[in-house]
């Protein structure tokens, strides 16, 4: 495969692709081939499709006979291992026996199919998406450090080249967390413009659907095809989905964005600080204004999720607590499944009456300014095995750390992007972090587009 | 009641003791946040979560 076209997103393959010049059959193999000869090295992939080239043949046979269905036509994609899939096994990252997932496809592996994106493969989830380490996958920058998570075998696929695009889920953060740690694009939509049918729940009202991928039109192409009414997901919004690559390639001039400056700056790592702080001089210069701003609510949000969270993942997992099959998970994540049975009925509620006082705040907020943005992580990829970080001087668990800025737009159910905004001193991705209206993610996507074509970042690549 | 084991019979965790206090220990972190929640009047605030009880109903689009 040359390095041009692994390195290459989807807004150019798909042109090239409709055009003729690109053959599907010949990007999946060099998908296939780049899987073969670097997932060694960063363990992303949980299974490799046995149906990807003939899916890559089929639609090679419709594009020639004129019938382009879109930009993911003939794209390989990879999805997380916790979305169901008909022809690809889901173990959702646990080897726990007892435990067995329909061999179906969720619906956003069926409007991907449909779009005619060729499924490459699975990749790799922290088990049941409950943690930000994702087991063994490395980070493609640094292989001693985690991809995060817990999408981190997509976010670790798509930033080694393996595949052009993947799906994420996000409950606290694990699309956006990934997509920083890897230099990736990472996109959760508005709690509803996704569906989440098919994708093993962890927590119903704060999980999200959504991809990684290596620029921000090819998320808004990805989106593109997501987004949309579902009536099998509860939570799922019959709501008008724009032409998201309208938002493309439009100026920042005349939009407001807001900084929030509590919360969002407390504690970060310096080259962290340094780069985000950068970005909003950037954006400043390109004709935004920017207006600081304060929600002091934000100090007690940590209690709200980790009461959402804890209690709703271990009533989904209650079943399994009684069984004594929690035995067989992975030692943190059983730990938060029985940690969960102490979170108390009145603790849950006061939770939910929190993120509803939490989402009005942000409704004030975003009257006055068209998107927030700041760091989507206060640290970097961290040492594989090490629990806890130095951050702003002092030792903070990465549990804590990682998630402390991702998780207000999972309270909210905000959209949400990370786009990389520069590099720290160990040459590791910073992303920062844009969140918009309920669904306006076009906002969201013009102000990360003007970012990223006015920055090189997207154009470098790890050493594997 | 007699034998009553307010872990196993109120937050059904059915744990041995070195278990349980295992799982009391991480806890202990995350309460101090709830706690801090606790803190907060909400007294006036409706939760997040709505009950539509026309939820079963839903079939398809409305265009």
């Amino acid at each position: 495969m040359t390095p041009e076209l692994w390195a290459r997103p989807i807004e150019t393959l798909a042109p090239a692709i409709r055009a003729g010049k690109l053959s599907p059959v010949a990007l999946t193999e060099a998908s296939l081939e780049r899987i073969e000869a670097i997932d060694g090295k960063l363990m992303s992939f949980i299974h490799v499709s046995r149906h990807a080239l003939e899916s890559a043949r089929a639609a090679e046979r419709e594009i020639k006979q004129g019938k382009w269905r879109g930009p993911l036509h003939g794209i390989p994609i990879a999805v997380k291992d916790n979305y169901l899939t008909q022809d690809m096994p889901t173990t959702v990252g646990s080897t726990a026996p007892g435990l067995s997932f329909a061999m179906r496809d969720s619906a956003a592996a069926a409007r991907l199919r449909k779009a005619g994106a060729v499924l490459i493969g699975k990749t790799r989830t922290h088990e049941f998406a409950w943690g930000n380490v994702t087991p063994p996958v490395r980070n493609p920058w640094d292989l001693t450090r985690v991809p995060s998570g817990s999408s981190g075998g997509s976010g670790a696929a798509v930033a080694g080249g393996l595949c052009a695009a993947a799906l994420g889920s996000d409950t606290g953060g694990s699309i956006r967390m990934p997509a920083s740690a890897c230099g990736t694009v990472g996109l959760k939509a508005t709690f509803g413009r996704v569906s989440r049918d098919g994708v093993v729940p962890h927590s119903w009202s704060l999980d999200h659907a959504g991809p990684l991928t290596r620029t921000v039109a090819d998320a808004a192409h990805m989106l593109q095809v997501l987004a949309g009414y579902d009536p099998a997901d509860p939570a799922c919004q019959d709501q008008p989905v724009p032409a998201y690559g309208k938002a493309l390639g439009r100026p920042v001039k005349g939009m407001t964005i807001g900084v929030c400056r509590n919360h969002f700056f407390d504690d970060l790592q310096d080259d962290v600080a340094r780069a985000v702080e950068q970005a909003i001089d950037d954006l400043a210069r390109s004709g935004a204004q920017i207006r600081d701003l304060h929600i002091p609510l934000l100090e007690h949000g940590l209690g709200a999720i980790f009461a959402i969270e804890l209690s709703s993942s271990t009533a989904y997992h209650d079943e399994s607590l009684r069984a004594g099959r929690v035995q067989h998970y992975q030692p943190d994540v059983r730990m938060l499944v029985e940690v969960g049975r102490l979170v108390t009925g009145p603790d849950y509620l006061k939770a939910e009456q929190y993120r509803s006082a939490l989402m009005d705040e942000y409704r004030k907020v975003l009257e006055a300014v068209d998107v927030v943005i700041g760091p989507t992580t206060p640290i970097t990829a961290w040492k594989r095995g090490e629990w806890t970080v130095d951050v702003a001087g002092r030792a903070e668990s990465v549990l804590a750390a990682s998630w402390r800025f991702t998780y207000p737009y999972n309270l909210t159910g905000l959209p949400a992007l990370s786009v990389p905004c520069g590099f720290d001193r160990d040459g590791l991705p910073i992303g920062l972090q844009i969140a918009g209206r309920p669904f306006d993610e076009s906002a969201v996507l013009r102000v990360a587009h003007a970012y990223e074509r006015s920055h090189e970042w997207k154009d470098r690549w790890p050493a594997l | 009641m007699d034998n009553f084991d307010p872990y196993k019979d109120l937050l059904g965790l059915d744990l041995p003791p070195e278990r349980l206090k295992e799982v009391l220990a991480a806890y202990g972190d995350i309460l101090r946040d709830i706690r801090k929640l606790r803190e907060l009047d909400l007294t006036d605030r409706h939760p997040a979560i709505v009950f539509e009880p026309t939820a079963p109903y839903r079939k398809g689009p409305k265009t």
